[in-house]
């Protein structure tokens, strides 16, 4: 068991949300090496600890590889942000420009609406995202009927699976004056004529939101539902001795026992708050809500490579890894002053 | 319960893990099979040489339909044609990133950049050395192929037709025939009689089959903006197509032609039209499919559209016998002073074609290959298919093959499975003007064959209104004149320059505002509009202004226009 907990373990920032992998095993993989520890201190005693667990290392040895070569190496490419880069000429032969990318970037009014609707939308999405996943994970878990909910599960992460592409094009559908939303508000009587959702800036922040939300809830729960099969039932027996209710269950021993995995994910997701991605924003946005679905990531698509401003594009990329590694500091040092998981 | 975690997490692993490998995998798949096409062609000679072709218009298709079997059967070249997958603008830019560059380019506006990153040669020798069939096709336009005054190089040929005859428009607006003929075939001449005749229809037949009708459709959700909003008001205002600008022909004076007073004029009646009910309140945000299949129903009365967009439908209705739902192009403008530039002569407008990539191993062997393309046996082959498959010779003339010509007009995927048609645009194309050897014209497409193939309902709406063809109720091509600096939309704008970004943010900003204008309250109208200007003012449009008249006027030193 350990030595599956100690590869996942060591297997970083894999694209997508494979990160949280890395909570419930957690506590495991610390109180084994507590016990694993050598009885004699000093070098010896780490050479001999180091061989013991060289199948360990052995094992973790690719992803670190990986990690250099594809997190740490290109790295390097930041030096393009201080260049007047073409890409004619290699990277040791261009002009040197100092901070003027990035001058031209905090002149930019535009850029501020970016940072605006990407933390707008990286806040909603991260707050009804995680809420979504736990109430989802939390009712699923308390389903006794097995078959109905292995079979509730799976449908709910499918969507997952589906291309945004097509996932915008169901909710410009649905959304649409002539779509089944509208029909349904209007058939009732809540809307008197049909609401172009699609055509509000105000709203637009929330339909990204509730896309997300459809598309994700199921495949977010997944890890929560993982870390609530770990609940030690007795704790469940004691509690229905002592004749507490189902909702209390929930409150006083489900939600405190994976209180680590929500707070090491939450700030894994709060360090990625700024990569939201465009791909959503894109797809769902058009002309009239342009200046609410205007992200970061679309910014430097549309002003920096796609008008060959390779060293402006790369200026905007390191803003965003000095933001993201800020926030996550910001994070992990909250955690640790409650004293709740964190991440490192 | 340690334990299903465990397995749980196992699973999970393992899921990774197999994705993960499933993508290197695809990679390496890839590779070797591109490695293993390379090296078959280097071992036999007599297999065709195939060259890699990247077509910013392009689309999925493979080069095995009969015309291309018989191109490569002519010039023992196959072409592996590369498209940018979503209508992605980053393409050429990623290119020039990895370097990485197929032998053959179409790159649009691009071409620019990969000039600046010295991606592709210049033809000025080839031309000179081997360029026969080129020369013969250019001749004194040649010139109009240079790309700037700094650098009169020539980097790409081809694109469009050297002597285009404008038998063809789709006019300001499009309007269904069955309006014209329900109304007794009006005289629609200014937005007044437009207006005045879709609401008219649209009060008669409030339904059509069943669905709402609707008057006036758009497509403003993605770039298609530019097509159904932004252009229209410049016909309507009686300017020529310089894409975002205004250029005055005789002085070179170019201004960004949404500061204009016509265009405000325009859009003013657009936002009354919304105002009305009689705008597809989905314009700015439904889909292009959406709007195509709301065309294809035949409900929707007129639109703003270039015909080369609306195929499809077009064809749909056909196809369904809905013929009466089909469109009529209109020479509308704002008022009787403006003129209709539905017939305008841009002369060759040179700029965009197709360049050969500096790293491509078979450089000479693409050139040829480009000549071909532009000797009358080849125009033939493009434009009419194979004889005796698609077209016969009957009494030294040719004749397209009856169930082709069906196909030609109703079918949409015609050009895409037989080829005729289909390697045209953006290759060296002599144009449908122009004649071959014998005297004939070198495409299936003369003023006779349009006529031609009007389908019914056509041809009894040009009948009432005594036309031969749609273009006589344009004012005619020799009362306009021709372009002395073509067109601005194929000009070259250095990538990254003052100039591109202040356009870019200029039509961000144009896009936004005057939709969010012509969506707004009438009595906003002027406000807003105000707005924008203001807007455009401090992100410096005078300055774009001044550098694209510079642009202007270069354009015309260099084709000696001026």
């Amino acid at each position: 068991m350990s030595r599956i907990n100690n590869a996942a373990e060591s297997q970083p920032n894999l694209p997508e949300s494979n990160s949280p992998l890395q909570t419930p095993v957690k506590p495991g993989f610390s109180s084994r090496k507590g016990k694993k520890r050598a009885p004699k201190p000093g070098n010896k005693g780490f050479f001999q600890r180091l061989s013991k667990q060289k199948a360990l290392f052995l094992m973790s040895f690719p992803f670190v590889i990986w990690l250099i070569i594809f997190k740490y190496i290109p790295v390097a490419g930041w030096v393009m942000a201080f260049q007047d880069y073409k890409p004619q000429s290699g990277i040791f032969d261009q002009e040197w420009a100092g901070l003027k990318h990035f001058k031209d970037l905090f002149n930019e009014p535009m850029f501020y609406r970016a940072l605006e609707n990407t933390l707008g939308m990286g806040i909603l999405g991260l707050v009804f995202g995680t809420l979504s996943a736990i109430v989802f994970a939390l009712l699923l878990n308390e389903v006794r009927f097995l078959t109905l909910k292995k079979w509730t599960q799976t449908i709910s992460y499918l969507p997952h699976f589906v291309s945004w592409v097509i996932v915008a094009n169901i909710v410009i559908t649905m959304l649409s004056p002539e779509g089944i939303i509208n029909n349904l508000l209007v058939d009732t009587g809540i809307l008197d004529k049909p609401l172009n959702f699609m055509a509000q800036p105000d709203m637009f922040w929330g339909v990204v939101t509730a896309a997300d939300v459809w598309k994700e809830t199921g495949w977010n729960a997944i890890i929560y539902l993982a870390a609530m099969a770990g609940v030690d039932p007795q704790l469940y027996e004691a509690a229905k001795v002592d004749g507490a209710s189902r909702w209390r269950q929930m409150w006083h021993i489900t939600l405190p026992s994976i209180r680590p995995v929500i707070i090491v994910l939450l700030i894994l997701n709060i360090g990625n708050l700024i990569n939201i991605g465009f791909e959503k924003q894109m797809l769902l946005g058009n002309n009239i809500v342009a200046e609410k679905a205007l992200v970061i990531d679309l910014y430097a698509l549309d002003y920096g490579i796609g008008m060959f401003r390779y060293s402006f594009g790369t200026a905007i990329g390191i803003f965003k890894s000095v933001i993201s590694v800020i926030l996550i500091l910001i994070c992990n040092g909250f955690a640790k002053r409650i004293g709740e998981g964190r991440v490192f | 319960m340690k334990r299903k975690l465990s397995i749980l997490l196992l699973s999970l692993l393992f899921m990774f893990a197999a994705l993960f490998l499933a993508a290197c995998s695809d990679d390496s798949d890839t590779d070797t099979s591109s490695e293993d096409d390379d090296a078959t062609e280097e071992n036999e000679s007599d297999e065709p040489l195939t060259l890699t072709f990247f077509n910013a218009d392009g689309e999925e298709k493979s080069f095995d339909d009969p015309v291309a079997q018989k191109i490569t059967e002519e010039t023992g070249i196959k072409l592996e044609m590369d498209y940018p997958v979503g209508g992605n603008d980053e393409s050429i830019p990623l290119m020039i990133a990895s370097g990485d560059y197929p032998d053959l380019i179409f790159a649009k506006g691009d071409i620019g950049k990969l000039i600046e990153a010295g991606g592709v040669i210049k033809l000025d020798e080839l031309i000179e050395e081997k360029g026969d069939n080129l020369k013969e096709l250019y001749g004194d336009q040649l010139d109009r192929l240079r790309n700037s005054i700094d650098d009169p190089s020539i980097y790409n040929v081809g694109t469009y037709g050297v002597e285009e005859a404008r038998w063809e428009t789709s006019g300001t607006f499009q309007v269904q025939l069955d309006v014209l003929r329900e109304l007794g075939y009006p005289e629609i001449r200014t937005l007044d009689d437009f207006e005045d005749a879709i609401t008219e229809y649209y009060e008669k037949y409030p339904e059509i089959d069943g669905q709402k009708t609707i008057p006036l459709s758009l497509l403003g959700s993605d770039w298609r903006w530019l097509i159904t909003v932004g252009n229209p008001a410049g016909f309507a205002a009686g300017i020529p197509d310089d894409g975002q600008w205004a250029i005055n022909d005789e002085t070179g004076e170019t201004t960004y032609k949404f500061l204009l007073p016509e265009l405000k004029e325009y859009f003013k009646w657009l936002n009354g039209m919304n105002d009305k009910g009689l705008l597809d309140p989905e314009s700015f945000t439904h889909t292009y499919d959406t709007y195509i299949s709301k065309l294809s129903s035949g409900r929707v009365l007129s639109i703003a559209d270039q015909s080369w967009n609306i195929g499809d439908a077009d064809a749909a209705l056909v196809a369904d016998g809905k013929e009466w739902k089909t469109y009529a192009p209109l020479p509308v403008t704002i008022n009787e002073e403006y003129k209709s530039q539905g017939l305008k002569d841009y002369g060759f407008a040179g700029g965009w074609g197709i360049s050969i990539s500096s790293t491509s191993e078979y450089q000479e062997e693409a050139f040829e290959f480009l000549d071909w393309m532009a000797s009358e046996e080849a125009q033939i082959l493009t434009n009419w298919g194979i004889e005796g498959e698609n077209y016969d010779v009957v009494d030294g003339k040719r004749v397209l093959q009856e169930d082709d010509r069906e196909r030609k007009n109703t079918d949409a995927d015609y050009p895409k499975e037989t080829g005729v048609g289909y390697y045209l645009y953006p290759f060296p194309q002599w144009g449908n003007g122009a004649v071959d050897s014998s005297g004939q014209p070198i495409t299936p497409d003369s003023e006779q064959n349009i006529i031609d193939n009007f389908n019914e309902a056509e041809k009894e709406v040009v009948a009432e209104y005594g036309m031969e063809n749609w273009t006589d109720w344009f004012p005619p091509e020799e009362d306009l004149g021709m372009s002395n600096h073509g067109a601005a939309a194929n000009y070259t704008i250095e990538s990254g320059s003052e100039l591109e970004i202040i356009q870019q943010k200029a039509d961000d900003l144009t896009e936004q505002r005057i939709t969010q204008a012509v969506l707004g309250d009438p009595a906003d109208f002027d406000a807003s509009w105000d707005a924008m200007i203001e807007e455009l003012e401090a992100m410096d449009i005078e300055k774009a202004n001044e550098l694209m008249t510079q642009k202007t006027l270069d354009v015309m030193e260099l084709w000696g226009t001026k």
